[in-house]
């Protein structure tokens, strides 16, 4: 039984195309097929992100378009067995493709692939509608800000609109100490407001910068504590209960460094 | 010193996250029914003249607002301190 899952978020540079590269390569690593999709056409970046920029010969509109094969258009990872990528087409814009295109295209790939994952693009056009068209569920991304906040909020009115079951939430670059004074909404402030199930809060830190740099998304970084919130998001994704977020380990005070000197916890810094 | 008593201890003290909440939280219902807050500071001004024709209000502690309820719906709640109950509201 495979599954598309559009990521979306309404704001842009929230993370989604971070989080689709990254959970991406979390199911594999749990031994799923998975197949990430970028369907930012014209503005494609999760090649970049997954470090396969160097390979794309086809893309999604091509094989929409019947230029060529899905098969010649997909790129697999050779780190990992059964991650693939379908980039976007470069040189062309968001026009190209229909809803009714995308449908069938995601459609095939599940015939293939245990998840089926959508990079969509920013804004609720076009290309938010081809997205959807074709995705069982929605994750949609957020940021603590009130921007993203807002958006989020628009995005989440316009999945059940297109009559998707209610989504689920990743709270993106959330800082724990900035929680902790009182100037950064916490994970229940954010769901007071949102009112979805929350199945990622990723910590803000640097891994994520550098893993963009090289294209080695974090989640293959076993010592990266974002790369683990990551591939908890995954466990959380095939069903997983319970899984606790990194973001919440207890974060640092003079008593709790006290404790640990003395040996009474094992409470583990929170990245920042 | 209690900022830095409560920080030494872990603990929050209120910051810039309330206003963030509540600004978003007046924000996203007024989305959801596309009605300006001029358009309600009218709708609030006509009620109030009704509401006058029939009952001595107190104006200046008049509260309307719309907020979010459980069900993901939007609800128009009002608080109107009344003086008295006029006899003019005769039909």
């Amino acid at each position: 039984m495979s599954e598309c899952i559009v990521i979306t978020s309404g704001k842009g540079g929230v993370g989604k195309t971070t989080t689709t590269a990254n959970l991406g390569v979390a199911l594999a690593m749990q031994g799923k097929r998975v197949a990430v999709v970028d369907a930012d056409i014209g503005l494609r970046n999760l090649d970049l992100i997954l470090g396969l920029e160097n390979r794309i010969v086809y893309d999604l509109v091509h094989v929409i378009e019947g230029e060529c094969k899905l098969r010649q258009a997909l790129i697999k990872d050779k780190r990992l067995d059964g991650l693939y990528l379908l980039p976007a087409a470069q040189t062309r814009d968001k026009n190209a493709v229909s809803p009714d295109g995308m449908r069938k295209l995601v459609a095939q790939l599940k015939e293939e692939f245990d998840y089926v994952l959508i990079d969509c693009p920013a804004g609720i056009e076009q290309g938010f509608k081809n997205s959807v068209a074709g995705a069982d569920r929605a994750i949609i991304v957020t940021t603590p800000e009130v921007s993203a906040i807002r958006d989020a909020d628009r995005i989440i009115g316009l999945v059940e609109a297109a009559e998707l079951p209610e989504p689920t939430l990743i709270v993106n670059r959330f800082r724990a100490k900035m929680v902790a004074r009182g100037d950064m909404m916490s994970r229940e402030d954010i769901l007071e407001i949102l009112a979805i199930p929350l199945i990622g809060l990723v910590p803000d830190h640097e891994d994520i910068i550098v893993s963009a740099n090289r294209g080695a998304p974090a989640a293959f970084d076993e010592k990266s504590i974002v790369g683990e919130e990551y591939r908890r998001i995954a466990r959380r994704v095939l069903g997983e209960a319970d899984v606790p977020f990194v973001a919440l380990d207890v974060p640092d005070t003079a008593w709790t460094i006290l404790k640990r000197w003395m040996g009474l916890s094992g409470a583990r810094e929170v990245a920042q | 010193m209690s900022a830095l008593w409560d920080r030494f201890f872990g603990r929050s003290n209120a910051g810039s996250k309330e206003d963030a909440k509540s600004r978003l939280k007046v924000l996203l219902v007024h989305d959801q029914v596309e009605l300006t807050p001029p358009q309600m500071e009218k709708m609030k001004a006509e009620i109030m003249a009704v509401i006058a024709r029939y009952a001595d209000i107190d104006g200046d502690r008049i509260e309307l607002k719309l907020e979010r309820v459980e069900s993901g719906g939007v609800s128009l709640v009002s608080s109107i301190p009344v003086k008295r109950v006029t006899s003019r509201a005769a039909g």
